[in-house]
């Protein structure tokens, strides 16, 4: 296709002749309002929303089923036009529940913006003569769905026909008594189900996990990468510090990368966020017994002055890069051998040929980049030092020192706790080699050390 | 005077007509031989001369349409023959189906021969169930006579016709809708392709047409176009099974040619107005076209340009006559419950604006209407108009529009109760 030009609002832009012109205005942040389209979904052109008009053209028409052509000229604002949305909008609302104030999609709802943009008029229908739908329906894999609230978009039955193909989500009945369903009986059941909640662009479908735990505009979005598997799947880690708590996490959210993950994540993925806020280590264990931080250190020095025979340290493959890189190093500078086994990750059945990897382990393609050793050492060890890896209890070792994030439970003589991936910050190259970059999201009241924290502390101990 | 045209509806009289034995004796399939004697593209060229018009409500050529269909693509053609016959006031295509079966099978070989198909699919509305039976037993017969199947009409040619039975959504009368659910989907018309182009089963390209239509195939192509030409007017050449209901004394289907005058016609055939009242109103193409008052009926002819002229459609031909005693909010209020009920939900303007327009003009038979609430349905009308993917919610437009611009005092009163 060749590139040609257009004039949008008496500016000109460049585009492919052929392609859709709604992904133009999107591109170039000119705002025409829409529900249907989704670049994922392509063109249904059903909630009549993103009407502009087109010079030569009699009625105004839909620009997710426009095709850019040489010389068009498209005008997004004007008087008529713009009372040809207030009005469809307007439709849109009257079945509508208004009571913005109890639903969950509160601040992030298309159907909200679009009134503040182009509505702000009175309600013109008596409550009582609204259409009533199912609401709060259980569909499965923790969606929630409130029939009242869906503008029947059908973005989320064509994400299960068209993208996962497991066709669980229909409309059914006909009018304005078209709802969304399941079959009879049936539940939406599918491992990357969640994402309907996402495209949802209205109140309709919640997250069960999420929803009612925090009002959207409170929450920090942070961008980050999934540490699920080796795929690397774009993030945000939705978080927020309510008054005298601690920094939580309440939802991972799918970020568009094309380059990876496209639009979406798996529902594993998106739940792996739990994990890093429960059965926490925090606390420094030495023989098991609480010590404070100086002890602990004193106590590391101490079992790394007296280890008898070889050093083995071992990494965790989920590391950022820069902490392996700072480990490979510390472990040269003591004269260790370092290890970052990738037994473990191996999970065939996780896989399927589209998000989800085989390989459990998010950073497994840096440790081979820094070529580290991923096999189990087998040879006994004088001491142990292990950075969260998960086979640490495998190792036969006099003596072990154990960093690790989670309350594990197999004891050591050290166990000192460390920060997750989401309260540090560093590389991921995920299995195509694509590198990525993870700022820190979570910064907790009582902070917990990173891996180069901790190392920082040790190296500077020693001299 | 009006003249007689008895095209499609030559047979509709003969006792046991439906029956190949009845029909044959009558001529069916007498076609056959003459359009096998022609190549595809001349029966096409034909079809073109005659200037038949698509009889589904559109009137759209029926030649160019078939022109469309490709001559040598390597998938599939097919040809699908709408008789999902939903539209109020609309009762044509099924005297066709179970009076003269035949003369459909005859038009579906000849058209199957026509644009290369060998598959023929007649998507019937569910609620005919009786005539659907009819149909069958027809398409039966045909079959133990060898008109249809692997040598249909005695040729070398294959054709065979299936039967699928809509599920009771009017919408599905809409091509595109019918073939969504003939692919096993929800009945929503698809959005309208950037050029001409066939419609696509499966992704294969398929010609829709009306009953009618694929009826009057038959005469066209033994008598030639010219033949079809002696009837009607230029433009709209030919006949129409036109029908009538409401207060007429003799509602039902009566064969004319296009351009018979409309008064005429219903005095002719339907005996005038029901007990000799005055005309109030006349719907004149099924539901969905704009309401004529007794003063342009006086001056209507039945052909798409005249009807066309006056801001109306011919539509079906299904014309609904109101006597002096109509109430035309009711009436108005009797056609939006049904739109209310047919809109397949698709695109919001309908989806909902068949809905309120509804919910408003029932609050306003209540008692409870509110002064702007006549406005506010026609401002509903223009929301709905031409922003969907379909005709339907242009269609309520029209009706609401033509019921509120020529009876708005009777709709003024009844608001301000």
């Amino acid at each position: 296709m060749s590139q040609t030009e257009v004039v949008i609002d008496d500016k000109r832009f460049v585009a492919k002749e052929g392609s859709l012109l709604i992904d133009l205005l999107i591109k170039h942040n000119l705002k025409v309002p829409y529900f249907c389209y989704h670049e994922a979904l392509g063109a249904d052109g059903n909630c009549r929303m993103c009407m502009v008009e087109i010079e030569g053209q009699k009625r105004p028409q839909i620009a997710c089923d426009t095709l850019i052509k040489e010389g068009m000229v498209v005008r997004t604002k004007g008087e008529n036009i713009e009372s040809v949305r207030r009005n469809i909008l307007e439709l849109e609302l009257i079945n509508h529940p208004v009571d913005c104030p109890i639903c969950d999609q509160a601040g992030e709802c298309k159907l909200q913006d679009f009134y503040m943009d182009y509505g702000l008029y009175d309600s013109h229908i008596d409550q009582a003569d609204k259409v009533h739908h199912q609401k709060h329906i259980d569909l499965g894999s923790n969606v929630m769905l409130d029939q009242e609230r869906c503008v029947l978009c059908a973005r989320c039955t064509r994400f299960t026909a068209d993208i996962t193909k497991t066709h669980e989500l229909g409309i059914i009945g006909r009018g304005d008594h078209a709802r969304v369903s399941t079959m009879p009986g049936k539940k939406l059941d599918n491992p990357y189900a969640m994402n309907v909640v996402d495209l949802c662009p209205v109140g309709a479908l919640t997250s069960k996990d999420f929803r009612f735990s925090q009002r959207v505009w409170f929450l920090t979005s942070t961008p980050s990468v999934c540490h699920g598997c080796a795929k690397g799947c774009n993030i945000f880690i939705d978080h927020n510090r309510e008054k005298y708590k601690d920094e939580t996490i309440y939802r991972f959210r799918p970020r568009e990368n094309q380059a990876v993950n496209g639009y979406f994540i798996c529902d594993e993925g998106r739940l792996s966020y739990k994990a890093l806020q429960e059965n926490r280590q925090v606390e420094r264990d030495r023989n098991g017994a609480v010590c404070s931080e100086a002890e602990a250190l004193k106590a590391y020095c101490k079992t790394l002055e007296g280890a008898k025979g070889e050093i083995i340290v071992l990494a965790d493959p989920n590391l950022y890069r820069e902490e392996l890189v700072a480990i490979e190093a510390y472990a040269a500078h003591i004269g260790a051998s370092l290890y970052a086994p990738l037994e473990h990750y191996r999970d065939e059945d996780f896989a399927d040929d589209w998000l989800k990897s085989s390989q459990r382990a998010a950073n497994a393609k840096a440790v081979e980049i820094l070529e580290i050793k991923t096999t189990l050492p087998v040879e006994k060890a004088g001491l142990l030092i292990s950075f969260n890896h998960p086979d640490a209890a495998q190792i036969k070792a006099e003596k072990v020192i154990s960093f690790q994030t989670h309350i594990g439970k197999d004891a050591y003589d050290l166990t000192l706790p460390l920060a997750v991936f989401s309260e540090s910050a560093g590389t991921l190259v995920n299995e195509e080699g694509i590198e990525q970059y993870c700022p820190r999201a979570i910064k907790r009241n009582e902070p917990i050390p990173t891996v180069i924290e901790w190392l920082t502390q040790i190296e500077g101990g020693d001299k | 005077m009006i003249k007689a045209s008895r095209i499609v509806s030559r047979k509709f009289d003969i006792p046991g007509s439906h029956t190949l034995e009845v029909a044959k004796t009558h001529g069916a399939y007498d076609a056959l031989s003459d359009a096998f004697a022609f190549s595809p593209a001349e029966i096409v060229e034909v079809i073109k001369e005659s200037g038949l018009r698509g009889k589904g409500g559109g009137g759209a050529p029926a030649g160019t349409k078939w022109g469309l269909m490709p001559q040598d693509d390597p998938r599939p053609s097919y040809l699908v023959v709408n008789g999902d016959e939903s539209e109020p006031g609309t009762f044509k295509d099924r005297q066709i189906i179970s009076k003269d079966p035949h003369l459909l099978i005859e038009g579906i070989i000849i058209t199957c021969y026509a644009i290369k198909a060998h598959d023929a699919y007649i998507y019937i509305r569910g609620e005919y169930c009786q005539f659907q039976q009819i149909l069958q037993s027809a398409i039966d017969e045909a079959y133990a006579a060898g008109l249809l199947g692997e040598r249909s009409g005695g040729e070398a040619y294959r054709v065979d016709i299936t039967i699928h039975r809509g599920a009771g959504a009017y919408i599905c009368g809409e091509k595109s809708a019918l073939l969504e659910s003939m692919e096993g989907k929800r009945g929503h018309p698809r959005l309208k392709p950037k050029q001409k182009e066939p419609e696509w089963y499966f992704g294969n390209p398929t010609l829709v047409n009306n009953v009618e239509t694929i009826a009057s195939v038959p005469y066209i192509v033994k008598n030639g176009a010219r033949a079809y030409r002696e009837f009607g007017t230029e433009h709209s050449p030919g006949t129409l099974l036109f029908a009538m209901s409401g207060h007429v004394e003799k509602p039902g289907v009566y064969e004319a040619e296009f351009g018979t005058p409309m008064l005429e016609y219903i005095e002719h055939y339907g005996g005038g107005v029901l007990g000799g009242r005055k005309l109030k109103a006349v719907i004149p193409g099924g539901a969905s076209t704009a309401v004529l008052t007794a003063d342009e009926v006086a001056y209507a002819t039945l052909d798409y340009e005249n009807l066309r002229a006056m801001h109306s459609a011919l539509g079906t031909g299904g014309m609904i006559v109101m006597d002096e005693g109509t109430d035309m909010v009711e009436a108005l209020k009797n056609l939006l419950e049904f739109y209310h009920h047919e809109s397949c939900g698709q695109c919001t303007p309908c989806r909902e604006g068949t809905g309120w327009s509804d919910t408003i003009l029932g609050r306003v038979l209540e008692g409870r209407g509110r002064s702007e609430d006549i406005d506010k349905l026609l401002e509903l009308a223009d929301t709905m108009d031409g922003k969907t993917i379909c005709v339907f919610a242009p269609a309520v437009a029209i009706v609401v529009r033509s019921f509120i611009g020529k009876f708005r005092d009777e709709f003024e009163a009844k608001a301000s109760v």
